[in-house]
Order: C-alpha cells, then sequence, then structure tokens
C-alpha cells in the first residue's frame, strides 16, 4: 500500500506529469497516422529517454502505448484506414456509422470504450499481475491451437450477412497466411522469390490495401454531389441512452482484452478480434452488426485498449513481452538498469506502481482529449471526397512504405486494394479475410508445434491439456448447438400442432 | 532527396574544401541527374550521414544494438548515424542493398551469423567473400537452460537422457542460427540428434520451457535472466570460452569436456571495395562508439561481456570460421542450397 501511494504520488512530479501529457499527444498523433505505429514510435524515442529518470522515461513510453492505440480508432472510423493494426476491427462499423453520418457518436464511443477498457485493465494488473502472470506458462502450443480454432469457428458469423461469402474471404485469408518462410521446414512458401514475403503478407499493408485503398476505390465510381445536409448530425456525441446500450460490450471487451492481452503470444491485434466475435455473439441487437453498429465499436476499442494492460502483465512479472510494443519497453527497462521478473514487486514495487499511476493518467488524459476533440475530428467526415480520398491515398501509401521502409509493401497494398475494391462490389467483407489471415498463421504453427512436442503419442498428449481441452469443447458447442437447436425446435413444431 | 540533403549538408557544415564545393554544387545546380553515383562516390567521408543497414525491423535485439551504437559512435565519427531496416529474406534484403549503395564508406552492414546462413542457403547479392570486418560490437553467450525441477537439472542425468531418447530443444524456424547450434551442440555432447521445436523468439522458448512443452533452451542470458532469478529456470551450462560474469556458478561447456562455444554475435561490415583508409577511420569511429559510455552501459545490463566489443581482424576471422562451420552444419542438417 504504501508503495503504492509511493508510485501515485509520482504523479505530484510536474514533469511527469508534463512527460505523460507530451507522451499521450504523440501517442494519438502517430496511432491515427496509418502506417507508423506506437512500436516504431517507442523504438524511435527510445534512445532519447536514455538521459531521464526511470519512472519518467517509463511514464512516457507507456503513455505513448496507452494513447496509440487508441489513436488508431480515429482514422480507422473517419476513412476506414485502421492508423494502428489493432483497430481493424473498429473499422469495420466505426466506418459505416461515420458513413451514416455519425462520425461523432462512433468516435466519442471509441474514446470512452478505449479508456475503460485501459483503466480496466491496469487495475487489474495491479491487483493481480503476478497471479495472473502464471497463466502465461500454462499456455502451450495446445492451448493456443484451441483459442485459434475458437477464434476461426465464428469466421462465418462475422462480416456480411451471407455465411457462405464469409467462409470464402476466411478461407481466402488462411491461404495468405501460408506465405513466408514456413517455421518447421525453412523452407519458403508462395514468395516467389520476392525478400518482402519472407516473412509473410505484411498486416499493415494488406490492411490499409484492403480498408483504405478499396474504399477509395469504391468513392471512385460513385456519383458526386450526395446531399451533405444529413451528415450535419456528424459531431453529436454519443449520450447516456448510448452509454447503456453498450455497456455490456464495454465490459465484455475489457474481460477479454485483460485475458488475451496476458498471454505472450498474442496481442492488442487479436484481442480486438476476438473481442469483436463475442460482442456480436453476446448483442441483443445482432442485425446491426456489419451495418454499423454502435457495440462493434465500443466492444473491439474496449478489448485492445484493455490488451495493453494485459500485455504490461507477463513483460513486468516475467520479463517476457507479449508485443512488439511491450519487447521495446522491455529494453528500455532492462538498459535503464529495471530487471523485470516475479522479483520486481518484492525488490523495486514503487517503480512499478509509478508505471501503473503513469498509465491510468494517460488513459484518463486521451479520455478528455478525444471527447473534447472528437467533435473536431468529426468534422473530417465532412470534407468533399474529392479532397479527402486523394489525401488519405498519400497517408497510405507513407503508411505501407514506413512499416518495413519497402516498396514491396506499397505495392502489395495496392493489390490488396484492388482486392478491398472487387470484395466490396460482390458483397464481401475483409473482416473474415482478415481474422484468416491472423489467425490461421496461428494454428498452423502451434498446431505442427503441438505435434512435434508429443511425438508419437498425440491422443494422449491432448487428453492431458485440460485448457485446450475445454477450449476445443466450447468451439464444439458454438458450432454444434445453433443446428441441433434448430433440429430441435423442428421436431417441437409438429408435436405443438397436434395437441 | 538525396542529393538535395548531399548539397545542403555540404553547405550547412562547410566541411569540404571549396573548390570541390563549388563543384558540386555547380553540379547540382546544372541538374546532372544521372551522374548521382559518381558524386555519391566521392562525397568526403562524414560529408554524408552515415546508414548503420540491418536487417531487423525497429526495435529487436539487433536493432536496439544499431541504436545503441549510434549514440556515441556519431561524435567519433564526425557526422549523424542513421539506422535503416531492409527487413524481408533474413538478411538477403540488407545484402542486396548494401551491395547497391556506393562503396564510399557511408554505408555499414550490421552483420549477424543469420546473414552468414542465408548467404550460404541462397544467392544473394553479397557473399560472405564481398564483405569486409569493421568492428565486433556483441558476442552473447548462449547458455543451455532446462527447466529447474526437471530431472535434466543434473548435467549426468541430462548427458544420459539425451543418449536414450531425442531431447525437445526448442529453437526459431529451422535452418536459423539456433538450429546450426542446436545441432552442433548436440553432436559434440555425444547425445542423440534432438527434437528440434521451432518458435517465433526467445520469450516464447523460455516459456515453453518454464510450461514442460520442451526439454532444454539454448538461450541468451538476458531471455532467461527473469526465470534464472526466480529459480524456475536452471542455467546447465553456458557455451562460452571462459565462465559469465553474469552467470558465475554456471560451468562452461568445455569444463565438461563438451568442445562447443556459440554465441548470438552481431558486428559492422561494410562491402569491398571501400577505400582502405575509410575502413580504417570507420573502425576507429565505430569502436569509439562501442567503447563509449551508452553502449557499454547496454552490454553491461543486458548481461553481455564488456569484451564482446572487437576490433576488424578478430571479426573478420569469426566470420568466416563461423562460415565455414555452418556449411558443415547446414549440409548435416540438409537444408543447403
Amino acid at each position: 500500500m504504501e508503495a503504492f501511494l509511493g508510485g501515485m504520488a509520482s504523479l505530484g512530479d510536474p514533469f511527469v506529469v508534463f512527460m505523460i501529457l507530451a507522451g499521450t499527444l504523440i501517442g494519438i498523433t502517430v496511432g491515427a497516422l496509418p502506417g507508423i505505429s506506437g512500436s516504431t514510435t517507442i523504438a524511435l524515442m527510445l534512445p532519447l529517454t536514455l538521459g531521464l529518470d526511470p519512472v519518467v522515461s517509463l511514464a512516457f513510453l507507456g503513455s505513448i502505448y496507452c494513447a496509440a492505440n487508441f489513436g488508431g480508432s480515429i482514422t480507422a472510423i473517419l476513412v476506414n484506414a485502421p492508423g494502428d493494426p489493432s483497430a481493424s476491427a473498429t473499422a469495420l462499423e466505426g466506418y459505416k456509422m461515420a458513413e451514416r453520418g455519425e462520425a461523432g457518436m462512433a468516435l466519442g464511443m471509441s474514446a470512452v470504450a478505449s479508456a475503460i477498457g485501459g483503466i480496466f485493465s491496469v487495475v487489474v494488473m495491479i491487483i493481480a499481475a503476478p497471479l495472473l502472470s502464471r497463466a502465461a506458462y500454462n499456455f502451450g502450443p495446445p492451448e493456443y491451437l484451441a483459442l485459434a480454432l475458437f477464434g476461426l469457428s465464428m469466421c462465418a458469423a462475422v462480416g456480411s450477412d451471407n455465411p457462405l461469402k464469409n467462409l470464402i474471404a476466411a478461407a481466402l485469408g488462411v491461404l495468405l497466411a501460408t506465405v513466408g518462410i514456413d517455421l518447421t521446414t525453412g523452407v519458403e512458401r508462395y514468395t516467389f522469390g520476392f525478400y518482402d514475403l519472407t516473412d509473410g503478407v505484411s498486416f499493415v499493408a494488406a490492411l490499409i490495401g484492403l480498408f483504405a485503398v478499396g474504399e477509395m476505390l469504391d468513392q471512385a465510381t460513385q456519383q458526386m454531389g450526395k446531399p451533405t445536409l444529413l451528415k450535419m448530425d456528424a459531431v453529436r456525441v454519443p449520450g447516456r441512452a448510448e452509454f447503456r446500450k453498450c455497456n455490456r460490450s464495454i465490459w465484455l471487451g475489457s474481460v477479454i482484452g485483460t485475458l488475451v492481452g496476458v498471454l505472450p503470444a498474442l496481442g492488442a491485434t487479436a484481442a480486438a478480434l476476438i473481442g469483436y466475435n463475442e460482442t456480436r455473439r453476446w448483442s441483443k441487437h445482432k442485425h446491426e452488426f456489419g451495418h454499423g453498429s454502435i457495440e462493434g465499436v465500443a466492444g473491439p476499442e474496449a478489448a485492445n485498449n484493455a490488451a495493453v494492460g494485459g500485455c504490461m502483465v507477463p513483460t513486468l512479472a516475467l520479463g517476457i513481452p507479449g508485443s512488439a510494443t511491450t519487447a521495446i519497453i522491455l529494453a528500455g527497462l532492462i538498459v535503464q538498469g529495471v530487471r523485470p521478473g516475479p522479483h520486481l514487486f518484492t525488490e523495486q514495487p514503487t517503480l512499478l506502481y509509478a508505471v501503473f499511476a503513469s498509465m491510468l493518467a494517460a488513459n484518463i488524459l486521451y479520455l478528455v482529449i478525444g471527447l473534447g476533440a472528437a467533435k473536431l475530428f468529426a468534422r473530417i467526415s465532412l470534407i468533399p471526397a474529392s479532397l479527402l480520398w486523394p489525401a488519405v491515398f498519400v497517408l497510405s501509401v507513407i503508411g505501407a512504405y514506413g512499416a518495413n521502409q519497402s516498396m514491396g509493401d506499397v505495392w502489395l497494398m495496392m493489390g490488396f486494394g484492388i482486392l478491398g475494391f472487387l470484395f466490396r462490389r460482390i458483397g464481401f467483407s475483409p473482416a473474415p479475410l482478415i481474422m484468416g489471415l491472423v489467425l490461421g498463421a496461428m494454428v498452423e504453427e502451434s498446431l505442427k508445434q503441438s505435434l512435434l512436442i508429443f511425438g508419437d503419442g498425440v491422443v494422449a498428449g491432448f487428453a492431458g491439456r485440460p485448457i485446450a481441452l475445454v477450449l476445443f469443447a466450447i468451439t464444439a458447442v458454438g458450432l454444434l448447438a445453433p443446428p441441433a437447436y434448430r433440429l430441435l425446435s423442428r421436431m417441437r413444431q409438429p408435436q405443438a400442432r397436434e395437441v | 532527396m538525396q542529393e538535395g540533403s548531399l548539397v545542403h549538408r555540404l553547405v550547412e557544415g562547410g566541411s569540404l574544401r571549396p573548390g570541390r564545393r563549388a563543384v558540386l554544387l555547380g553540379a547540382a545546380g546544372l541538374g546532372m541527374l544521372a551522374a548521382p553515383s559518381i558524386l555519391r562516390a566521392q562525397a568526403a567521408f562524414g560529408s554524408r550521414p552515415i546508414e548503420i543497414v540491418t536487417h531487423a525491423g525497429v526495435g529487436g535485439g539487433t536493432d536496439i544494438t544499431a541504436r545503441m551504437t549510434a549514440v556515441d559512435a556519431a561524435a567519433a565519427l564526425g557526422t549523424e548515424l542513421i539506422v535503416v531496416n531492409k527487413t524481408g529474406g533474413s538478411g538477403a534484403a540488407a545484402l542486396a542493398y548494401a551491395a547497391q549503395r556506393p562503396k564510399d564508406g557511408h554505408t555499414v552492414l550490421l552483420l549477424t551469423q543469420t546473414h552468414l546462413i542465408t548467404m550460404l542457403r541462397s544467392r544473394t547479392a553479397a557473399q560472405i567473400e564481398d564483405l569486409v570486418a569493421v568492428a565486433r560490437a556483441t558476442e552473447d553467450p548462449q547458455v543451455v537452460m532446462v527447466r529447474a525441477d526437471s530431472p535434466l537439472a543434473n548435467i549426468d542425468e541430462f548427458l544420459s537422457a539425451g543418449k536414450s531418447k531425442g531431447l525437445r530443444f526448442g529453437i526459431t524456424h529451422v535452418g536459423s542460427v539456433d538450429h546450426v547450434a542446436t545441432a552442433g551442440f548436440a553432436k559434440a555432447a555425444g547425445i542423440r540428434p534432438p527434437t528440434a521445436v521451432p518458435f517465433r523468439g526467445g520469450g516464447d522458448i523460455v516459456v515453453n520451457l518454464v510450461g514442460g512443452n520442451i526439454d532444454v533452451g539454448l538461450l541468451n542470458f538476458a531471455e532467461g535472466e527473469a526465470q534464472i532469478r526466480a529459480g524456475e529456470v536452471r542455467p546447465l551450462m553456458v557455451l562460452s570460452r571462459e565462465r559469465m560474469s553474469s552467470l558465475p556458478d554456471a560451468p562452461t561447456a568445455r569444463e565438461l569436456k563438451i568442445d562447443f562455444v556459440a554465441a548470438t554475435t552481431r558486428g559492422y561490415a561494410v562491402m569491398k571495395g571501400t577505400p582502405e583508409d575509410r575502413i580504417a577511420r570507420l573502425e576507429e569511429g565505430m569502436l569509439k562508439g562501442l567503447r563509449g559510455p551508452t553502449f557499454t552501459n547496454y552490454l553491461k545490463t543486458s548481461g553481455q561481456a564488456p569484451d564482446s566489443v572487437a576490433g576488424r581482424a578478430e571479426w573478420q576471422a569469426q566470420l568466416e570460421s563461423f562460415s565455414r562451420e555452418s556449411q558443415q552444419a547446414l549440409a548435416e542438417l540438409g537444408v543447403t542450397r
């Protein structure tokens, strides 16, 4: 408790507060720009923070991390270009809302859900980090396999209203996930000799192409001069009714995001996708999904920001980073002479709580900034398409190039842009493709790892993994329950008529 | 943009003799679009920022090595150092990029064993013969780690278990540096060829080691430090020539009659054809950077020995011997080109 108060007291230092504010503003900005991710920014800032006090530098890096995750949703909602890969799920519903003229509503909800998710996970981290971190050890390849299959099992329901089209898109995503060097054989697959493909299809290029460029091409085919009067509603921010509606999604997203974030192999992007699936599954307004559901913004936004706190758990408590960004923060910690690990909680608790306190502060700061500026940002959706989209295209090219400094990724983005355009024309959604791309690679890798680990005793091996079995069972129930239920009700109906 | 910044720097820095500056400015003014490669080749050393080309993405251990070097080397070399991340192809993209830059000492490759293995496995733009060593930055010994509460935590048990069945070793992908080291270690220790389970990185290997999914991990000290201190992982032996200062109680493999050393090694190199005097200046400047306070602190805090830093003669010899050994190991693993 003393350490906790000591950590909170570090917020009394005006310099610390200034650095948190600076970090938050930088984070929102880079988060909003496609291609410049929070992790790149933190890596670039790292050498600059070496001269600072550990508390100050960690507060600074931590607040960039928190705010960048929120910033990604701004461009995802306004121009369908997720500024950060973790915001791709937000674009699915958020952009549909902006198109309908509800940009302010989506932005406001994103700010609130993000902050609640972020604060929730930091509180969980304060209370249960040493305990939760043990869960990471219980998650080996078999458990990740079960979790990824669980995620994939939702593919048919996510995206458009046509399950068959969703499955086709998901299968395409899984196919694309096989590109690159195969971990278990070291053989290059479908790279055609291009260096840019050896590490697999660049996720950032795929996202920007499918969402932003695809949308631009689609816009280019439409008649100009839509009545803009309708959009004057754009600056309205969400009120009590909206929050009541999204209450359940926000909490669901927060819990899922925290748990997924704790697992070292999964980050904010996976958390947002799973958060989106589950929000839809438990929503009372399922029909709104795919057509601009405000719950579909709240759920994944709460989840991806909750994953930030979640990712810090294994980073601090085990010294094992849960994402690219935390890997860099870990390097920063080590250079500062901080030794992450279970003993950190007993040896340097004040520093630890100072980090938690600054993350709390950053979450509150971007909530204030995000809500305050939502009306301002929302006006971007009122800019005529002929001016807005060329600007978005320039940003997209820079973004695709920036991630790996490679022109190959820019061409890849263009290719995905055309694919995204065709998808829109024939009624496909990019959502299942993204899920296939993320989860397909995980299914393949964890399956091959499991088979190697279990050797000859594969069946016995899986039988001895209770967590994996439970996840397999939930997946099976999720897949089989709806048809079973339909069958049951069909059998019952004639009986009812007889009576 | 490159040429514009060149001219800008010349005017601003004034580091050139007036005669050449006038020529350069004149040339730029005339718009000699076809000439830039010649101009670049003649650019005075230190007149442009030096590019450190790495195959690693922003934020990994290799990238951080480059950024930590740059802090103090910039002052010693009298110019900026910028890190260029050319990811892809396990170093092939970085090699291709470096090979097409002018050989004027303004492009320095941050070389790792990954590059050497990639060169052996595919026809990259530059091969080992095309490179000249400049300075070694890090030599981070591999440590054989096992779960503290497993029977393998005893060295005799470990060796006898390894002789009766193939142990499960965690590695990064097949044909990687780890894989080569694992195979080499098994051979030197006289244990059966291990089952290599590939993971995405050192963090995943540690988690699966503690979780009991694999038996052994060949890891750097920093990757397993938290678990070693928590008593969950035991460093069985270190694969360095002498005991590590960060793990004074762990014997070296050689003390246990296993003649094998392995380390994650990173160092700087330039393309052959770079003028000799510039290589010498680069070596001097990079070594100053590597021995400066920032990099020394980085080595210390990440558990690496300060004698990681070495000059070009030692680094060149090491590169060549590693390349020879890897060629043989890859042939035995059946993954050569």
